[in-house]
């Protein structure tokens, strides 16, 4: 059976996700239809995700779980095929409008991959890639930043000794961890995870998922995961995807114990997927 | 049978068997080289032969042995040479006799059975000269100042001319060089003004003065250079030569005097290792069939840097655009596939397009834009080591395309995608993340480029390399790197000396120790590359599934 975060329901009373006000939603999409050259992958897909929560999408492999998250920081368009229609407003502002910057975008909305890929450089040089970026050259600055990045990351205790390490040394957990500390140095709003335990050992995964919840104080996370029981484990909301479809999107705590679709029961209860 | 074909061992036997063919012939071909070539280096014994020849006539031979063959002895049948002939082959050797003065010719067969003693006498001399080749024969007498004194001497005498003669060469090529150099540039200076109609009186005035400053300075060095001259030309020395002929030779003219069939082990290993180096350093004489190569190798290395240096930024930057930039579309494609087959192409067409668009097109213009003072001499209107470096660039370009294109094609997406998810741009992502990974895949196309550049002879011999160049590329007067010169190079140079030389036979050790140090050049040119290269793969090996 499918255990339920209690703490994750008693931090936060479940939402009305249908009426959310602008002040408690981070993002919504409206109207979201995503093709890959004449095939739909999305099909007209609108939810809102509210503010400083852990929203997990769950769904069997091709289900459009991921393109939906890449839609959020538009990694959708280093496809060259795809094609999008709708849109997803960030703070009020359509990230699909046309004097959009995108690397501004990215920036706002962190995203962590399923493969650790860190840079092969130092674990230093991986946390303040960002800030570099920005153009930023204190020395002061950098140096605080990778200490609050790599504790919020839980990753300072291990690392703090050979931070000018080569980042290719670590563990696969170690560097998932450096790969999360890296998004958060530049303090985005909002943070994506894609699978991000799904190449990692269990322990390794358990110490993401605690992270995982203390990363919600200071950010909205959205979360792609395969795993069910992560998902109970670690969201506030759970949107369940089916070809392409939103089929049911409410509290975690409802979506496993009471799914309103037959679709969401078949697949939580290991009929298909 | 069959169930051995099974097991696979015929295959492994097969390319086990294809590799170590290709180690013997590698090896092979090193080994004939570098003995060969070394073996230039080896003093070699002098020896007296004593002949004597059909009609009975006694002489004597003084030479070093430079090969021995036998031949059919019907080949001699129609002469009689006065000896028994044992066998039906004869032996005759080829002896270096050198005393150019004497007879025309270096070398001299000789004919086995007519040899009627052989000794290596211990006080046979080889003096090296600097023109005529060398002399053997035996030192008579040293001439000091018009008197005869001890032959003892002769050491003492030898390394004070040599000092001399290095001062003269400081004074000729660096002191004096240099006044001719500011010379034909106040020269040029003035045809500049004289075109452009602004020579005043002024100016005018101005340049001559400055150019009677540098005359004078002129005169004095000359004056140092007559009173140098006649210091070396002081003494003489007495040679008597294998037919008893008694030949005076000047002290300026001797480089050396050796006594090599004195020589113990020890003594030749020093001789040895003095004539490689006077290879490496010295300059060539006579034709290129003595002295030194420096030249050659300073114009080699020198073309291939220059060459690296504008390959390199060009490829990248082309495979950086086809790779990361242009559409994915059929005109992408046939660039690409254009690109390949440009390292299809013969180098010797390269050269000929090298000769019409760099050496006419663009060093023409060039001339007529920036030195019209100097026309109808051109400067960059003619082949150069300029010229050269960048024909080899453009032979060698697809190369560095090709090798980077597939370096960039290896890097892993999440490496993209990883930058571009922290809001870095696509420029910015290939400028810290994407080239530092790519770059062993970069110096392995640098590698290649080298290789085949260092190689590559025909088309230079279009843009840039001659057979002999008055001057190095780099020299002390401003503005010290002179891209416009033409150049020496080893590749040309073994071109030159074997085939070319009026003594090919001198000269075939010559094009193996030539050939020697042209590979061990390029060795070392790549293993600099392949050494950075490393280096680099240490650095990003994780990434290297």
């Amino acid at each position: 059976m499918i255990t339920v975060n209690p703490k994750a329901n008693e931090v936060a009373a479940p939402l009305d996700l249908n009426n959310l006000t602008p002040e408690q939603t981070a993002l919504e999409i409206e109207n979201l239809n995503l093709f890959y050259g004449e095939k739909q992958a999305l099909n007209n897909i609108s939810m809102k995700i509210p503010k400083g929560q852990v929203t997990a999408f769950i769904g069997p492999s091709g289900c459009g779980k991921s393109t939906l998250l890449r839609c959020i920081n538009r990694m959708n368009d280093l496809v060259d095929t795809c094609s999008i229609q709708g849109d997803i407003n960030l703070n009020g502002e359509n990230i699909y409008g046309k004097h959009v910057d995108v690397a501004a975008l990215r920036r706002k909305v962190g995203m962590v991959f399923q493969r650790p890929n860190p840079f092969p450089k130092s674990i230093y040089e991986n946390v303040v890639y960002g800030l570099r970026i920005t153009g930023e050259k204190n020395r002061r600055v950098l140096d605080e930043a990778v200490e609050r990045s790599l504790k919020a990351a839980a990753l300072w205790e291990e690392v703090k000794d050979r931070l000018h390490d080569s980042a290719l040394g670590l563990s696969g957990g170690q560097q998932q961890r450096l790969v999360i500390a890296r998004a958060i140095a530049i303090e985005p709003e909002v943070l994506l995870l894609d699978e991000p335990t799904s190449a990692l050992d269990p322990i390794s995964t358990l110490t993401i998922e605690e992270l995982i919840n203390d990363l919600k104080k200071q950010f909205t996370v959205v979360i792609v995961t395969h795993n069910m029981q992560q998902a109970a484990r670690v969201s506030d909301q759970t949107a369940f995807m089916y070809m392409g479809d939103l089929i049911e999107y409410s509290d975690t705590n409802t979506l496993f114990t009471t799914p309103a679709k037959k679709k969401t029961e078949d697949y939580i209860t290991g009929r298909y997927g | 049978m069959k169930d051995w074909f099974k097991t696979g061992s015929p295959w492994v036997w097969l390319s086990a068997g294809g590799v170590s063919l290709s180690l013997i012939s590698v090896v092979g071909l090193l080994w004939l080289i570098a003995s060969n070539g070394l073996s230039y280096f080896w003093p070699s014994q002098v020896h007296q032969f004593n002949m004597v020849d059909e009609k009975g006539q006694k002489s004597v031979v003084i030479g070093e042995i430079y090969d021995r063959e036998r031949i059919p002895a019907s080949q001699l049948a129609h002469r009689d040479l006065g000896v028994e002939i044992e066998g039906d082959t004869i032996e005759r050797l080829l002896i270096k006799t050198g005393n150019r003065e004497l007879v025309s010719l270096d070398f001299r067969w000789i004919l086995g059975p007519q040899i009627t003693e052989q000794s290596l006498p211990e006080d046979i001399a080889i003096v090296e000269r600097r023109s005529n080749g060398n002399f053997y024969g035996f030192l008579e007498q040293i001439i000091l100042d018009g008197e005869v004194v001890d032959n003892s001497r002769l050491d003492e005498l030898l390394d004070r001319v040599n000092e001399f003669q290095e001062q003269i060469r400081e004074l000729q090529q660096v002191d004096i060089g240099a006044i001719n150099y500011n010379l034909e540039r106040l020269r040029l200076r003035e045809r500049k003004h004289v075109i452009d109609g602004t020579l005043t009186d002024e100016v005018k005035r101005d340049l001559e003065a400055q150019t009677q400053a540098l005359k004078e300075e002129y005169q004095v060095l000359e004056k140092d250079l007559t009173a140098l001259r006649d210091q070396v030309s002081r003494d003489q020395i007495v040679m008597r030569a294998m037919g008893g002929e008694k030949v005076t030779i000047n002290f300026e003219q001797i480089i050396k005097v050796t006594f090599n069939n004195q020589l113990g082990f020890f003594g030749k290993v020093a001789v040895f290792f003095d004539q490689s180096i006077g290879f490496i350093f010295d300059e060539p004489r006579e034709a290129n069939t003595e002295g030194g190569v420096f030249p050659a190798i300073f114009g080699t290395v020198l073309m291939v840097l220059l060459m690296t240096v504008i390959v390199a930024p060009f490829g990248v930057i082309a495979a950086i655009y086809l790779h990361e930039y242009a559409g994915k579309n059929a005109f992408t494609k046939l660039i690409r596939i254009a690109v390949i087959n440009l390292a299809g192409v013969p180098s010797i067409v390269y050269g000929v397009f090298g000769l019409g668009f760099f050496v006419y097109m663009v060093g023409g213009n060039l001339d007529r834009l920036f030195y019209p003072e100097t026309l109808p001499s051109p400067t960059f209107g003619t082949p150069g080591v300029l010229w050269s470096a960048l024909t080899l660039a453009i032979l060698t370009l697809p190369v560095v395309i090709v090798s980077t294109e597939e370096g960039l094609a290896r890097i892993p997406a999440a490496m993209r995608h990883g930058s571009l998810a922290l809001g870095a741009t696509k420029a910015e992502t290939l400028w810290r993340i994407i080239l530092p990974i790519a770059s062993p895949a970069i110096m392995t196309g640098i590698i290649l480029a080298i290789a085949r550049a260092a190689g590559e002879v025909a088309p230079l011999m279009l843009v840039g390399v001659v057979k002999m160049a008055p001057t190095l590329p780099l020299d002390g007067n401003f503005p010290f790197l002179h891209l416009e010169r033409k150049f020496m190079h080893l590749g040309f140079h073994i071109y030159d000396v074997g085939f070319q030389s009026p003594n090919v036979e001198a000269a075939r050790p010559l094009v193996y120790a030539t050939a020697l140090l042209l590979v061990t050049i390029i060795i070392g040119l790549n293993m600099t590359a392949v050494n950075i290269r490393n280096k680099l793969r240490e650095k990003y090996r994780a990434l290297e599934h």
